[in-house]
Parts: C-alpha cells; sequence; structure tokens
C-alpha cells in the first residue's frame, strides 16, 4: 500500500528525515511512536506532499507521489485521510459544511454530499452539532469533526498526525475512543503517529519506533513492548510499565 | 511558486487587476474632479460664469460703497444691461466685477475704461478679463503695432485691445482660442529682441551704439532678407536710472559730511583699496582711493575728536585677529561736518551781534546829527565873534573910542590881551574858521541820512527767521557719527556694484530669422571692443492664459496633483487588502516548497518580482487612466515607484493580511485546487476589498 524508500528532509541545517525506509501494507494500522522532533509528523506530511521531501521514493498504490503534480496530487490527497495535531477546520464553516465542502468542491452534488458529511458525522457522535462553527465545539468535538471530515471520502489510507497531543487528558479518550472504534470497524490502511501507548498497544498491527530522523525499532507491539532493542522502544515500554 | 495560480487562479488575479485599474482610475479621477468641481463652481460664485464680467475693478475700501454707487450710475447711463458683482476684499482693496452688454463690448470701450471709471471714488486700477480672450504679456513697443495689424487679421480674432503693455486679443469664442494662439506664436516667432547689456558704470550713448551694432548686424545678415531695427528706448529703465543717480548723490552727500581721512603712507608701504587700517583712540579706516602718494580713507568704526584742526594720528595695518598690524604711516583727519557745524553757529553769533549793532549804529547816527547841529550854530556864533573882534580891533587900532575914559579902560584892559587875543583870531582864527566855514555840513548831514536810511534797512532785515533757517540747518545736519557715514556709504557701493542694477542697455528688434544671442555676444564684445557686455534674446512678447484661464490651469494642475496622490494611495491600499493576502499564501505555497539547491535561484524570489510587477502595473495604469501629473514624478519614477510599493507590500504581507496556514494546510491535504483553496479557504476571511468582493461571486461555502 505505502512504500517509502530513503526518505530525507532537512530544515536548513536540522535533519528531520534521514533515510527513512517504511512499508505499510494494505489495511494495517501502524503506529508511529518517538520523541518530541524525530520526525514522525514530517514524514507522515510527505506521504500526502503537505510537506516536500528533499530526496528520497514514496509509492502509494504503487504510484510515485513524488512525480505527481496537479491534478494527480489532488487526486491522491483525496484518497488520503488526515487528521490532524490542530485540527485544521475551516473556522468560518459549519460543521457540516466542514465535513462536506470537499466534496462538493470535488464535484459531488449538494446533497449527496450533505447525506455522506451527516453519515460522517454520525460515526464521531456528532450528528446534533452540524449547524455549529467549529469555535463553538470542544476540543475534542473539533477534533471528531476532523475525523469525519477525513472519513467522509472514505479514504483508502488515513494518517494521524498527533490527533491527541492538543487535547486536555479528559478529552483525549473520547477521541481514542472513536478511533479505536473506527480501526476495529473499517477497513482503512491506518498510520498513526500518536505518544499514547496504551492505545498503540490496542490498535497498533505494528509500532515503528523513530529517533533523529531515522526508523530505529519496528514490530508488532508484544514484541518491541516486551523485548525492546532501540533506547526509544526501551523508554516506551518503562512508561507502559509505569 | 507561479505553478500555483495554473490551475485558474490566474483568471481571478487578471480580473481583479484590471477592476482595479479601472476603479482605481476612477476613484482617483474622480475624487480629483470632486475637488475640482467644488473650487471652479466656488471660482464661479467669486469670479462669474465665463465670460460675464470683464472688466475687474480694484477700489479702496473704504470707498465701496460710494464707489458701486457710482458704477451703478455708470452702467445705467452708460451701459444698459450691464452687469456689476463686488467680490473678494484683499489687503484693503475690494474688487468688482464689471460686465458690459455685447453691444459695449468693443475696443474703443475697452480702450476707454479709464475715461468711464476713472472718477469713480476710491478706483486703484483695473484688470481686464474679458472672454474669451488670449493674452500677450509684455509686448515690445516696437513691434507692437506691427504685431497688433497681423493678429487682427487673423480668424476667429474679434478684435484687439491694447491694455498697457500687453496686447488682449478678444475671440468670437472659445473654439478659436488653441488655434488662434498657436497662429499669435507663430507670429511671435518672428520677431525678437536682441538686448545688449553693459555693466554698471558703462556709460555710454545708447543711441550711438545701437546704431553701431545694427550696422554690425546689417554686415552679417548675408541674405539680406531679414530686418532689423535700434529700437533702445531713452525712456527704458529710467525710473531705475533716477534711483541710481539718487542713490549716487546720498553717496556723495554721505561723503561731503565725512571726516576727510588723508594717508601719508611711509616709504615702502603698499596699501590697497579696501583695505582696513586702525588709529590710535580705537578708530579704523578703510582705504577708499589711491590717486599717486595720495591715499583717501573713511572712517568705518569710531568717532573721532570733534575739533576743526586737522588730527594727525598713527596708522597700523588692521590684522586679522583685529589687533593692531605695522606702522603705515601718518593719518590726516579733518572733520567737514564739525567744521561746518562750527561755522553755523558762528554766523548765528554773527547775525546776532549784527542786531546789536545796527541799534548802537543807529542811536550813534541820532548823535552825530545832533552834534553837528550844535557845531553849526557854534560856527555862526564864531563868525559874529570874529566880525565884532576885527572891528574891535580896527578901532583900538585906530584910536576911535566912545569917550577918553572908556578909550582908556579899554586900552588899559583889552590893549595887551585882547590885542593878544584879537591878533591871534585875526591870525590864527581866520584861517580856522575858514577851514570850518569850508566844510560841508549837509553834505555831512546827506551821508549822516544815507547811513541812517542803511541801519533802517539793516533793522528791517527779519534776523530772528535768518537765524531760525540757519539753525534749521545746522540740526538738519545728519546725525551720524563717521563709523555710521562710513558704513552707510559702504552700503550704497555694495549696491551699486552688484547685479541688482543693471548697467546700460541696447534693444534691437530682429525680424525674420532669430539670431543667437551667444554668438552675437562675441561678435559685439569684439566689434564694440568692450569685454565686459552682455547679449540676451527675448520675445516680443508672451502669450499667457487669461486670469480665469490661469485659475483654472492651477485648478487642473490641483486636480492632476490629487489624482497623482491619490492613485498612490490607492495602489497602496489595494495591495495591503488585496494583494497581501495572495502574497502571504504565495509565501506560506514557496515555504513548502522543495528548495532549490541551484545558487541563482535561491537568492532570486520570484515573490517580489510578482509583487513588484502588479504594483507598477496597477499605479502606472491608475496613474495614467486619471491623468494623475505631480511635480517632478516622471514616468520611470512611478513605474519605479509602483514596484517598490509592489516590492514592499510582499515583504510585509503577512502583517497586512496574515493567512490561516492551518486552513490553507487543510485545504491542501482534503485535496482542493490551488484555486479552489483561495476561493473557499483564503479569500472569504481575508481583508475586505475588490478581491473579497469578486470572490463572493465564485465562493461556493
Amino acid at each position: 500500500m505505502l512504500e517509502i524508500k530513503d526518505l530525507h528532509k532537512s530544515y536548513g541545517k536540522l535533519v528531520a528525515l534521514d533515510g527513512v525506509d517504511l512499508r505499510v501494507s494494505k489495511g494495517e494500522t501502524v503506529v508511529i511512536m518517538g520523541p518530541s522532533g524525530c520526525g514522525k509528523s514530517t514524514l507522515i506530511r510527505c506521504v500526502n506532499r503537505l510537506t516536500e521531501p528533499d530526496t528520497g521514493t514514496i509509492l502509494l498504490g504503487g504510484k510515485n507521489v513524488l512525480s505527481l503534480n496537479g491534478r494527480e496530487l489532488q487526486n491522491l490527497r483525496r484518497n488520503v485521510g488526515f487528521v490532524f495535531q490542530q485540527f485544521n477546520l475551516i473556522g468560518r464553516l459549519t460543521v457540516l459544511e466542514n465535513v462536506m465542502f470537499h466534496l462538493v468542491l470535488g464535484g459531488m452534488n449538494q446533497d449527496e454530499a450533505r447525506v455522506k458529511g451527516r453519515l460522517a458525522l454520525e460515526k464521531v457522535g456528532l450528528r446534533s452539532t452540524e449547524d455549529r462553527r467549529p469555535h463553538e465545539l470542544s476540543g475534542g468535538q473539533q477534533q471528531r469533526v476532523g475525523i469525519a471530515r477525513a472519513l467522509v471520502t472514505n479514504p483508502e489510507i488515513m494518517l494521524w498526525d498527533e490527533p491527541t497531543a492538543s487535547l486536555d487528558p479528559i478529552l483525549v479518550g473520547e477521541v481514542l475512543e472513536v478511533m479505536e472504534e473506527l480501526v476495529k470497524t473499517t477497513a482503512t490502511t491506518m498510520v498513526i503517529v500518536t505518544h499514547e501507548v496504551s492505545f498503540a498497544l490496542r490498535v497498533a498491527e505494528r509500532i515503528v519506533f523513530m529517533d533523529k530522523g531515522q526508523v530505529v525499532e519496528q514490530g508488532a507491539p508484544s514484541k518491541v513492548f516486551e523485548n525492546p532493542q532501540s533506547d526509544i522502544a526501551r523508554l516506551y515500554r518503562k512508561l507502559l510499565v509505569n | 511558486m507561479l505553478v500555483f495560480f495554473r490551475d485558474g487562479f490566474y483568471k481571478d488575479l487578471i480580473i481583479l487587476l484590471v477592476l482595479t485599474v479601472i476603479v482605481g482610475a476612477v476613484f482617483s479621477q474622480g475624487i480629483a474632479w470632486a475637488i475640482d468641481t467644488y473650487f471652479g463652481d466656488t471660482l464661479d460664485g467669486m469670479i462669474g460664469e465665463y465670460g460675464e464680467y470683464d472688466v475687474i475693478l480694484h477700489i479702496r475700501e473704504e470707498a465701496k460703497e460710494t464707489a458701486l454707487r457710482e458704477l451703478e450710475r455708470i452702467g445705467e447711463e452708460s451701459f444698459p444691461g450691464y452687469r456689476v458683482n463686488q467680490t473678494l476684499t484683499i489687503a484693503g482693496q475690494a474688487n468688482f466685477f464689471f460686465g458690459f452688454p455685447d453691444a459695449y463690448r468693443t475696443r474703443e470701450v475697452l480702450e476707454s475704461i479709464t475715461s468711464y471709471f476713472g472718477a469713480v471714488p476710491g478706483i486703484n486700477g483695473y484688470t481686464l478679463m474679458v472672454e474669451p480672450s488670449v493674452l500677450i504679456r509684455g509686448v515690445h513697443p516696437a513691434a507692437r503695432e506691427d504685431v497688433r495689424e497681423q493678429i487682427e487679421e487673423l480668424e476667429g480674432v474679434k478684435f484687439v485691445v491694447k491694455d498697457g503693455n500687453n496686447l488682449v486679443i478678444v475671440l468670437l469664442n472659445e473654439d478659436w482660442i488653441s488655434g488662434v494662439t498657436k497662429k499669435i506664436e507663430d507670429i511671435l516667432q518672428q520677431y525678437q529682441i536682441l538686448e545688449l547689456r553693459f555693466p554698471m558704470g558703462f556709460e555710454v550713448d545708447t543711441q550711438e551704439v545701437g546704431d553701431q551694432a545694427l550696422a554690425i548686424l546689417h554686415a552679417q545678415n548675408t541674405t539680406g532678407e531679414d530686418v532689423y531695427k535700434n529700437v533702445t528706448s531713452a525712456e527704458y529703465g529710467e525710473d531705475l536710472d533716477a534711483f541710481l543717480k539718487t542713490l549716487v548723490e546720498m553717496r556723495d552727500f554721505l561723503g561731503s559730511y565725512a571726516s576727510q581721512v588723508r594717508i601719508i603712507p611711509e616709504p615702502g608701504v603698499e596699501l590697497g583699496v579696501g583695505e582696513l587700517i586702525l588709529l590710535e583712540d580705537d578708530l579704523t579706516i578703510e582705504v577708499t582711493g589711491m590717486y599717486g602718494d595720495l591715499v583717501e580713507a573713511m572712517i568705518v568704526e569710531g568717532s573721532p575728536v570733534q575739533s576743526t584742526d586737522r588730527i594727525v594720528q598713527k596708522g597700523y595695518r588692521y590684522r586679522n585677529d583685529g589687533e593692531r598690524g605695522e606702522f603705515i604711516g601718518d593719518v590726516e583727519i579733518e572733520n567737514e561736518r564739525y567744521r561746518l557745524a562750527y561755522a553755523v553757529d558762528e554766523s548765528l553769533r554773527l547775525l546776532a551781534e549784527l542786531e546789536e549793532l545796527s541799534v548802537q549804529a543807529s542811536t550813534a547816527v541820532d548823535n552825530a546829527e545832533a552834534v553837528l547841529t550844535t557845531f553849526q550854530e557854534a560856527l555862526m556864533q564864531l563868525e559874529v565873534l570874529q566880525v565884532q573882534m576885527r572891528q574891535l580891533n580896527e578901532g583900538i587900532a585906530s584910536g576911535e573910542a566912545k569917550s577918553s575914559g572908556e578909550q582908556f579902560l579899554v586900552t588899559l584892559l583889552l590893549n595887551g590881551l585882547f590885542q593878544t587875543l584879537a591878533q591871534g583870531v585875526i591870525n590864527t582864527g581866520e584861517e580856522s574858521l575858514d577851514s570850518l566855514q569850508n566844510l560841508d555840513i549837509e553834505e555831512m548831514r546827506k551821508s549822516l541820512a544815507g547811513i541812517s536810511t542803511q541801519i533802517s534797512n539793516v533793522q528791517e532785515i527779519d534776523v530772528t527767521a535768518i537765524m531760525e533757517q540757519i539753525g534749521f540747518v545746522r540740526d538738519t545736519l545728519p546725525d551720524l557719527n563717521d563709523a555710521e557715514i562710513g558704513q552707510s556709504i559702504r552700503l550704497i557701493n555694495t549696491y551699486l556694484a552688484g547685479q541688482v542694477i543693471p548697467g546700460e542697455r541696447v534693444q534691437l528688434l530682429i525680424q525674420g530669422k532669430p539670431l543667437d544671442a551667444k554668438v552675437f555676444e562675441t561678435i559685439f564684445q569684439e566689434e564694440l571692443e568692450n569685454p565686459y557686455l552682455h547679449t540676451y534674446s527675448t520675445s516680443v512678447g508672451m502669450v499667457s492664459p487669461d486670469a480665469r484661464g490661469e485659475v483654472f490651469r492651477i485648478l487642473k494642475e490641483v486636480r492632476s496633483i490629487v489624482a497623482g496622490m491619490l492613485s498612490i494611495i490607492f495602489t497602496m491600499i489595494v495591495l495591503i487588502l488585496d494583494h497581501a493576502t495572495i502574497f502571504s499564501t504565495l509565501k506560506y505555497v514557496r515555504a513548502c516548497e522543495r528548495p532549490d539547491k541551484r545558487g541563482w535561484k535561491r537568492l532570486f524570489n520570484p515573490l517580489f518580482f510578482l509583487g513588484g510587477t502588479l504594483g507598477t502595473v496597477i499605479l502606472t495604469s491608475v496613474y495614467y487612466l486619471s491623468r494623475s501629473q505631480i511635480p517632478f514624478f516622471s514616468l520611470p519614477f512611478v513605474v519605479l515607484l509602483g514596484f517598490v510599493l509592489g516590492v514592499l507590500i510582499v515583504a510585509f504581507a503577512e502583517r497586512f493580511s496574515p493567512v490561516h496556514s492551518m486552513e490553507l494546510m487543510a485545504g491542501q491535504s482534503l485535496g482542493l485546487s490551488n484555486v479552489q483553496i483561495m476561493r473557499e479557504v483564503v479569500i472569504p476571511p481575508s481583508r475586505p476589498g475588490l478581491l473579497n468582493i469578486l470572490n463572493r461571486f465564485k465562493q461556493q461555502f
């Protein structure tokens, strides 16, 4: 499904990705973990080219993502659901409009888009808030709108960029709950960047540890936590034990 | 980065640009037009509609009520259907606008304004403002009639009015203005005044030099087609000459009252005119002239001792530090002013003495007359006595006594005494008496009478009045000390030596091919053997817009400047409100792009070029279309200014219009095209502007 080879990205002198190789199978749920600044977010942003990598190869569904331009890139992005840490909702639109507007702009009939939008909101438990504006919702609700917006196109792959990082601990639960439900009920390929170790243990089929722009260890949760090979994995194991 | 525009936003940008330019031009021109109209209407309110009035009469403010009544009377009597309106009063001068009915708007009437309105109370002059007209200012008298005749032949010209040195060409209607103006300029170009100016101090016979110059011109004129005339006017600059002469007289007058200072330089000492010399008693003198061994100077600081005597002091050079330098010689100072005052005082004393003297002389004459009368009587008695004595003597001598006793007594008593006396009287008395009798008493009396008459005449002279007037003359002597006189003379000399007063001038009228003044300057300098003369070329007249035209020209300039300023302001506003949003977005997009490794491309940011180009296009187009004209703002400058404005807005785009990068990123991640991102995500929450308004027509959410 997703194949990343020797991916490099620098911001000036700061190396964010230093030859990352990663392969994600279709329908697989992969959780990427690592300390802040290790390149996790940069990695998944490179997948739909929200961030342009310097060098390397990204193959998604067999297509070389880095060679796509214009309409091809737009089509690719429509098939990649992306959930942002900061929700990134359009402030002037209602909840429903936030969820459906890109469907309409993609050419879908308004009514059809509205139905799909409401379904997506239903899935995240926000059907009743469709006419509200984002600023009228809690952080958890806003993030659930963001999830609904990513889901509404039935993407082949969903990229989650620390979806709970901006939420206070009380609201984290409702978002993780929705995510867990989605993982269980859909066959969508998921790449999740998170610090939630227990959540990762519950949903991940594979956990990838990154440090200093490189993948330092990866494997099934039971394997990497039981027998961690890298310092980072050991640190996360310690967190889990505590 | 510019790929961003490819999926359709470039169309929005072009529409925005075109609309911006149109709106900007309309906005700038519209406001400028509104200002122009407002001032134009205000002006019409003040000076009437075009052609409504023909003459402005300037009246002293205090007489304006009376003047208005008189103007109304003149209007009713001489110009039925006239129009009069009092407008602005400026600096104590009221201005009345007077309009003649069409039948009276003639050359004869307009050239006789003074005869019609000269008796209006408080009138202080007039200004013709007849419209439509073309004004030629300062038409040289030598060419005036010639020019006038030619202009009167032009189509569209109603008549030509002579107004002082100006010619007012009254036209049939305003459509003829530009055409006739052009033709008048062509006529004026046939003429040229070549002026030869001599520096101050050169006194030349201008007529003679003019004729010489004319001969030189004729010698240079190989074709013989051009016409040259010596039009030097004796009256030209007469006032200035009089002023100059007055200044010179004033300088000489002051100089005659200043102390005369002469320097006797020591052998080997060299002095120069203008050099300062320090004397004892803190006097400073300046060398004014050198005539062989004689060096003249004047006091420029301090005052000498008041004395009729010649004062001699030692002179020293004035050093730069203000101290005494070397000894240069003796300096003699004669205070003419004090001498004059002294002489006047002495004259007053003399007159006072004279008055007293005449009184005393009169008394003396009276006394002399009394003496003369007494003397005359004594002389007569003496003659009687002489006769008696002679008879007595003869009696004694002949013995014819009346009695022997008397005879004896007389003989005894008088023989000795009287004989001696009588003999003496006879001998000497006869001689003296003869000489006394020879005195012309009457002549003496006449002389005394003459003296008396003259004394009376002297007494009749009003000596008191003379004394008062001499006292007045003394009081009117300049109350200036030497230093003040010296400084005044220096000031006058400086003024006379300056360029403000031209010297003699010769004027030549050239009709035909214009001559190069600079070329002829050299020729005249050589031929007239005067390297200091200069040659200037002037026209015989200058076409000027009329007064109203001038005001409207200024208003037009103001309109152009206002439009220009508004163009710049509008461009800035548009760039800030609309384009800053686009620039912010493009900056974000560029930051997300894969950086170009090639050196020159890393340095070159196309966004600045884009901003500069947009700024240039907007400002230049709006500026041009709104017919803006700011002084010193040439087209290249406007282009550059537009570019700079654009670059500046790009540099500070995020401050003017920050882009919501989170929303923009969401739009990208959802697969929206760039144009969709702009229309649905970026522009709607941006600052209100043309872009925002236009976007509403295309915005789906």
